[in-house]
């Protein structure tokens, strides 16, 4: 293990600057939190309702997870705040011994309920079932992750499109979208959320980068909704360190499973999991037994940890750069079919895909 | 109880503490097939679906239930595809492993059981023609030969097979005329069995042991006990008021006997152990867990009293446990038990989580295994009758039914009728109100929805089913202007 270069704490999480890429912005960081200390660069997989889909909390921890997310809004719906505070949070209900981060609960709720309005004081909505209007405000969010008890919590935020009054210069595209939690001083941590909204990769490339540009260096920052494995290795590279998405689990339900060439409908590496299981069973039951599911599942996850491992691991052996081009001439046989914004984005960090030193 | 393992004969069942009636009553064996954990009966196995213990996935099997045999379908591996000639587990090598156990990826110290068809099994239309009985393939119904049977026995070598029978899986008692084709089929089948899989030259080297049906008609056993009895490992009983007349088979008598009528509840177990069932392959288990319920009951020490009759298990649905951290059972060992609570469990029941089900048949599995295993203990030192009728006072006489959401079905589960209302609840509708978005679209926009095979009952669903009160009250928000 690399020593720390630098770190900084706040009550609950102390922030260690391991190692830096001499190229790229990528860095290797660890992370000390209420339940242990986790590595970054990291991926989080979403256990939205206090369960990662089928598998057992210990077979979650055996894919080496230390940080997983619950979903605020899920939990404030089911079990309810009520039940959370009896039970003693979120981590006694699903007995789970590591860290749980929880998102402001904002998102979901926002996506979907027939809006009022946003103001100052929080988010006017209808409530679905009886129209009633209700209310929902920052001090609600936290209120909710208190109980929850999570490890890391978001607060609830807006578009900058909304808190900022100068909305000509966002139209420009020019700066951060959204910064969840931007308060510098304070503030232990920083998220860059609404992305991954389905605008382009270049812009989200650019965002991405813009951020870790202008942030402190010793606070963690963590990219929501982001898990492609080339949408975590580029924005690695433009400086980001955590990471979360439903993707991984969710493509496990439909039969897919996240290979190191191509994503393989219908596949499992089973020796990646030693239990020798074939692809074949795998696809047997796709869409037939929950089984397949649980096994996709539990591939998946691991198959994202691991990478976010081997990562670190050139980050700390200063061969991030290689370890880029391999990924890359590993995903396409062709380099004519590298993506133009990956190309795009990782110039910009210094490293050209098309050089052919490894 | 040390019996050493298969010994110089190949007979692979030892009686360690025989019925004290001849035939007819309670007995403690142990089944002993080459290279596998040994099973001490009675005992129960596990019933696989398509080569899986429902909702466990095989690491889990191995570390958290004391399943050691599984009972496998030849229906559940054959459906006709386009996209290939002959199904994958044919094309597996047998490369010092058995394609069964390679291609389920069975623990290696379990035994695997194959028979023609699932349990319970659906009915065919059509019925068994006199050369093939008819079989439901997740792609339809597809007739398998004696022939093809035994080349995909000799292909995928299972531990021990039960040959095909000219048996319906229908309620219906066959009639004296069905009665005579049914004994005239089988016997030929049985006979045809043994000229494609010689006992001799194929059977025997390859280790795999065969469990002849038994049919429910008296005079079919006395063509096994006389042409059959020394090809035979044990018998597959399907219904078990044929054990009344196999005492005037002694041939017969040593065997092992797999019980496929299925039990609906513990006392129903107990009563087939009493007649001298050795084995069961019941879907109880696995039932009980899809319905949501947790067992909750001991052989060895019932929890009677001034409590009045106990409940066989409890309705883990309920919201009576919402907030209970106490484990499913008092007592229990099992890894759901250490590890989780009634709040969890009922929270997953509710939010319809698939770990729910997979926490269900840990434990159910567990309590079941316990319950056999103190079975035998009672067999051994001579209490079982007095136990039994313990067990008979002291507990309630069916299980409770769940309250909850079951999983899916799927389509090789029952056999669809006209008319018949929808076994699966569609998981989306559209959002109340004309000209909405729909509610996919809506969840899609949130990143939290799916289209496609998986929008079939996993996903989370993003509305509350609360009102504005409920949400109040879970401080989401609050009512506005309150």
């Amino acid at each position: 293990m690399a020593a720390t270069i630098a770190s900084q704490s706040s009550a609950a999480l102390t922030f260690g600057l391991v190692a830096r890429c001499s190229t790229t912005r990528a860095r290797a960081s660890c992370l000390t939190l209420p339940h242990g200390p986790v590595q970054l660069p990291m991926f989080m997989p979403v256990a939205t309702q206090a369960s990662l889909k089928g598998l057992t909390p210990e077979q979650l921890e055996e894919t080496g997870c230390r940080l997983c997310l619950n979903n605020t809004y899920h939990l404030g719906l089911k079990p309810g705040q009520e039940v959370l505070a009896a039970i003693g949070g979120a981590h006694k209900l699903q007995g789970w011994q590591h860290n749980i981060l929880t998102d402001s609960g904002g998102f979901q709720m926002v996506s979907l309920l027939k809006l009022a309005s946003i103001t100052e004081e929080g988010v006017r909505f209808l409530s679905p079932h009886d129209a009633t209007p209700m209310l929902l405000t920052p001090e609600h969010s936290i209120s909710l992750q208190n109980t929850i008890g999570s490890d890391i919590m978001m607060q609830l935020d807006d578009v900058l499109v909304t808190t900022s009054p100068d909305a000509a210069r966002m139209r420009g595209g020019h700066a951060a979208k959204l910064l969840q939690g931007d308060d510098r001083q304070r503030s232990p941590g920083i998220a860059i959320g609404g992305l991954s909204g389905g605008e382009a990769k270049a812009d989200y490339c650019r965002v991405v980068a813009t951020c870790t540009e202008l942030l402190p260096e010793l606070k963690p920052r963590y990219v929501m909704g982001i898990g492609y494995p080339e949408d975590l290795v580029v924005s690695v590279a433009l400086g980001a360190d955590m990471f979360d998405c439903v993707w991984p689990t969710r493509t496990a339900r439909f039969g897919n499973a996240v290979t190191r060439k191509i994503v393989a409908v219908y596949a499992a590496e089973g020796e990646t999991e030693g239990l020798g299981i074939t692809r074949a069973f795998v696809h047997h039951n796709t869409a037939k037994e929950t089984v397949s599911a649980h096994l996709l599942t539990l591939h998946n996850v691991w198959y994202q940890l691991n990478l976010m491992g081997e990562v670190r691991d050139a980050i700390i052996a200063d061969r991030y750069p290689a370890f880029i081009r391999q990924f890359f001439a590993n995903l396409y046989p062709n380099k004519a079919d590298y993506p133009e914004w990956a190309v795009g984005a990782l110039r910009g960090v210094g490293v050209d895909l098309f050089e052919d030193r490894t | 109880m040390n019996v050493p393992a298969v010994s110089g004969d190949d007979m692979p069942f030892k009686i360690i503490q025989p019925a004290l009636e001849h035939g007819l009553a309670a007995r403690v064996g142990r089944l002993a097939t080459a290279n596998r954990t040994p099973l001490d009966t009675p005992t129960f196995v596990g019933v696989t679906s398509r080569g899986a213990i429902p909702h466990l996935t095989p690491d889990v099997v191995s570390k958290h239930t004391d399943i050691r045999a599984a009972y496998m379908a030849l229906e559940d591996f054959i459906e006709k595809s386009s996209k290939r000639k002959s199904p994958a587990i044919f094309s597996l090598p047998k490369d010092g492993c058995r394609p069964l156990h390679a291609y389920t990826a069975t623990p290696f110290t379990s035994c695997t059981i194959l028979a023609p068809r699932r349990t319970p099994a659906v009915v065919a239309q059509n019925g068994n023609g006199p050369k093939h009985i008819s079989v439901l393939t997740s792609t339809g119904f597809e007739r398998v030969t004696c022939e093809s049977f035994c080349a995909a026995v000799a292909q995928i070598m299972p531990d021990i097979v039960v040959p095909p029978a000219d048996i319906t899986f229908s309620s219906h008692t066959p009639s004296a005329k069905r009665q005579v084709f049914m004994v005239q089929r089988t016997q030929e089948w049985l006979d045809e069995f043994f000229s494609h899989l010689d006992p001799e030259e194929t059977l025997k080297p390859s280790g795999i042991h065969v469990f002849a049906p038994l049919l429910p008609v008296g005079e079919y056993l006395k063509h096994l006990s006389e042409d059959h009895a020394v090809q035979l490992s044990g018998l597959t009983i399907y219904d078990v008021k044929i054990l009344h007349d196999l005492k005037n088979h002694p041939q017969l008598l040593d065997l092992p006997r797999l019980s496929m009528e299925s039990p609906e509840s513990p006392h129903q177990i107990l009563r087939q152990v009493r007649l001298g069932v050795d084995i069961f392959a019941s879907p109880l288990v696995n039932n009980i867990s899809d319905a949501g319920i947790a067992l909750n009951f001991s052989f060895a020490a019932p929890k009677a009293g001034s409590n009045g009759i106990q409940p066989l298990g409890i309705d883990m649905s309920s919201e009576e446990h919402q907030v209970s951290v106490k484990p499913f059972m008092e007592g229990c060992g099992c890894y759901a038990c250490t590890k989780h609570h009634r709040a969890y469990l009922q929270h997953l029941m509710n939010a319809r989580e698939m770990l729910g089900w997979t926490l269900l048949q840990i434990h159910n599995h567990h309590v079941m295994s316990e319950f056999f295993r103190q079975i035998r203990m009672a067999i051994a030192d001579g209490t079982f009758e007095q136990k039994a009728s313990e067990f008979t006072k002291c507990y309630e006489s069916e299980l409770p039914l769940g309250t909850g959401v079951r999983p899916r079905a799927r389509g090789y589960h029952f056999k669809p009728e006209a008319g018949q209302p929808k076994i699966n609840k569609a998981p989306w509708n559209r959002l109340e109100g004309e000209g909405t978005p729909d509610q996919v679209a809506a969840a899609e926009a949130a990143g939290l929805a799916v289209t496609g095979p998986a929008a079939g009952g996993s996903e989370t669903p993003l509305v509350p089913e609360a009102d504005a009160a409920a949400l109040a009250k879970e401080g989401f928000a609050k009512i506005d202007g309150a």
